[in-house]
């Protein structure tokens, strides 16, 4: 129960850095995902397309009669796509693309969010270097997973839609591994926010256990 | 408690609110995703939408007396992204490669409540041409065999990748024997032209706009798999459940593209040039009378063998979701179809084209950049044809022969010549030419050589 409260204060306290840092991270992961683009491929985009996000949304649950369905399928609707389109053959062909997907920006979002409270719980409290160094890998491990698995490019002889994998097929690895690791996507997801979870409740919890001796009388004093 | 449909109409009446306008009951919306680069779909996507053919086959009668139809067309560069936007209900129906189409019906299948179904095809070849497999032109690559320790790239997914891991299984190359990598048509193609790769395998139109650009050359057809290859149409459940006539409607469309063609295929080739970019020699080759397509939209036992042949192939390598072919393909629509336009179905399927009989005999053709397209029945009088007109220097879109072996149609300028007496005969691949010239006491000539030959020697 003390987790909880404090939990509650520390978020208490510092939501609004916590939205803001959310709303960085989710726009600065986009704009890093284009650079990393425009570098690995040498050129810079030269089409964009917006999309009406909301109507398609309304329209998927209009049509599709299962929620097991609904979720996975708005889960890939697109906002916008940037990208490079080839017109040496016939009417063009989209080379790559940078998808910004809301509902990846969401998680991005969260996943903004729950390091800023990593982050103050660890500025609140004196761990030694051991730990402390422990407690950032493991958020870090965790942030990195995350936003790994959260990257919507699309590169055309990777694979036909925006994939978590172009990023690591983009970093060298050879496409079909990328592709035989394409369905682990959601359990590295699950297992990057797990870690940060666990990050987020050991500090809390020894928040709680340093706190009472902070209030108490120093005995030699 | 909220249960699942309750939530579900909650959500749907919250959407709903400020959208109200959505809920238009006379408008039928239709919208078809196709592949403008993709020859073998082309009677079920862009002619059909050029000429406006859906729109006359449209009911408007009975139930459909005060229908108004909002028809839009998606064009995408493969198969994948189409059945994405299925799946979102952004499309109807979608107009794919074999490959694609059965992972269309294997995704929509591991849903619990979407189905497509596959309803039409729309163009095939019997042995599997269409794919190919290019190296650069100058490359001292001649067969398959030679690919063992090579870069080999393909649209991994594809029609032509399935191809290619069947030619390797058939020839004994095992995939750790060569090196293979994921490349798009466009990036490919330019790779063979640039010389960065060993090989590309690619779909139709591919391999011959790399051998009409001169920059690549075929080293194996798909029809050496033996395995048909098809395109076909597949349309999501929901809406051919409640618009069964705008099916059978896009079907009949299916059937006057192919009629369109066949009618004037000069006429076509240059039409569709302008509306795809893909150059008329090119799709000549593919829509002309010997071409590499048979377009008939009909379903036959043999195009079901060979899905569920890929499909095997998939399983294999992408572990994709199973597929009931039983649920999947129906007949029904074309069936109706066909009977309402008066055309016996039957008859249409139980015909099987084989290029290796069908071209046998057909003339090679020289297409004249100012006079057109001429036939001759000889090669000695093609090759006057081409002597004289390389003497005025005139100009020369394409000329056109045919594969001894599998009575494929080549362009005459990539063709191994070979040269038995006072007659010529045109190949594919230069194995055959020269297994060919050692039994005959032939000699194996390039176009350019046999031409020359022919000039010198008359």
């Amino acid at each position: 129960m003390s987790i909880v409260l404090t939990l509650r204060d520390t978020v208490r306290a510092d939501w609004k850095r916590m939205v803001l840092f959310g709303l960085l991270f989710a726009v600065l992961f986009q704009c890093l995902m284009m650079v990393a683009l425009i570098v690995r491929f040498q050129s810079l985009p030269n089409y964009s397309e917006f999309y009406n996000w909301f109507g398609n949304v309304v329209w998927i649950v209009q049509s599709t009669p299962s929620l097991r369905d609904m979720l996975p399928i708005i889960n890939e609707e697109w906002l916008i796509e940037i990208g490079k389109m080839n017109y040496d053959y016939g009417t063009g062909i989209s080379e790559w693309s940078l998808n910004v997907v809301p509902t990846r920006l969401m998680v991005l979002f969260i996943l903004g969010a729950t390091i800023e409270l990593c982050l103050a719980l660890m500025r609140r409290e004196e761990c030694d270097r051991t730990t402390s160094t422990t407690l950032r890998a493991g958020a870090g491990l965790g942030a990195i997973l995350v936003a790994m698995t959260n990257a919507t490019m699309s590169w055309v002889v990777c694979c036909a839609a925006p994939s978590w994998v172009v990023g690591l097929a983009m970093l060298g690895l050879s496409v079909s591994t990328s592709l035989a690791l394409e369905t682990l996507g959601p359990a590295l997801n699950l297992v990057g926010f797990g870690l940060l979870a666990a990050t987020i409740l050991f500090l809390a919890w020894r928040k709680t256990r340093v706190a009472p001796s902070l209030k108490g009388v120093p005995s030699n004093a | 408690m909220i249960s699942r449909p309750s939530l579900k109409r909650l959500m749907l009446s919250a959407a709903l609110v400020p959208l109200a306008s959505f809920a238009s009951a006379e408008k039928i919306k239709i919208a078809v995703g196709h592949q403008s680069m993709c020859t073998d779909t082309y009677t079920a996507g862009i002619i059909i939408k050029e000429l406006g053919l859906l729109e006359e086959y449209l009911p408007s009668d009975g139930d459909y007396a005060d229908a108004e139809y909002d028809i839009s067309w998606a064009d995408y560069s493969s198969g994948g992204p189409i059945t994405n936007q299925m799946l979102a209900n952004k499309l109807n129906f979608g107009v794919m490669g074999d490959y694609p189409l059965i992972v269309n019906g294997a995704k929509f299948q591991e849903t619990d409540s979407l189905r497509t179904l596959y309803v039409a095809g729309t163009g095939y070849n019997l042995k599997g041409s269409g794919n190919a497999i290019v190296v650069p032109v100058e490359s001292d690559i001649y067969s398959i065999e030679q690919l063992t320790g090579k870069e080999v790239s393909t649209p991994v997914g594809s029609a032509a990748w399935g191809m290619l891991l069947k030619a390797m299984q058939d020839n004994g190359i095992p995939t750790s024997e060569y090196v293979l990598k994921n490349q798009s048509p466009a990036v490919g193609a330019a790779n063979i032209a640039a010389g960065k790769i060993d090989a590309h395998s690619d779909f139709c139109p591919w391999s011959e706009i790399m051998e009409f650009r001169g920059t690549g050359r075929k080293i194996y057809d798909g029809s050496e798999t033996g395995v048909p290859y098809l395109h076909g149409v597949v349309v999501r459940e929901d809406f051919a459940e409640e618009y069964p006539e705008v099916v059978e409607a896009f079907i009949k469309a299916v059937y006057a593209a192919g009629e369109w063609v066949r009618e004037d295929p000069m006429r076509a080739v240059t039409e569709l040039e302008g509306w795809t970019g893909v150059e008329k020699e090119v799709l000549y080759l593919y829509f002309s009378e010997g071409g590499h397509l048979t377009l008939e939209p009909s379903i036959k036992t043999e195009w079901v063998d060979a899905l569920k042949f890929n499909h095997g192939v998939l399983v294999t390598e992408k572990a994709i979701p199973s597929l009931d072919f039983d649920e999947w393909i129906t007949e029904d629509y074309l069936i109706a179809a066909y009977e309402e336009m008066g055309v016996d179905y039957a008859a249409d399927k139980a015909i099987m084209v084989d290029p290796a009989t069908a071209n046998a005999g057909l003339p090679a053709e020289i297409w004249h950049s100012r006079d057109g397209i001429n036939a001759y029945e000889t090669m000695p009088e093609f090759l006057k044809a081409m002597a004289d007109i390389r003497s005025t220097a005139a100009l020369v879109n394409a000329t056109y022969v045919y594969d001894v072996e599998t009575g494929l149609k080549l362009f005459g300028k990539t063709a191994f010549w070979v040269k038995v007496g006072d007659d010529y005969s045109t190949f594919l691949r230069k194995g055959q030419a020269e297994e060919f010239a050692a039994a005959e006491g032939g000699a194996v000539l390039s176009y350019d050589e046999a031409i020359a030959n022919y000039m010198a020697e008359g």
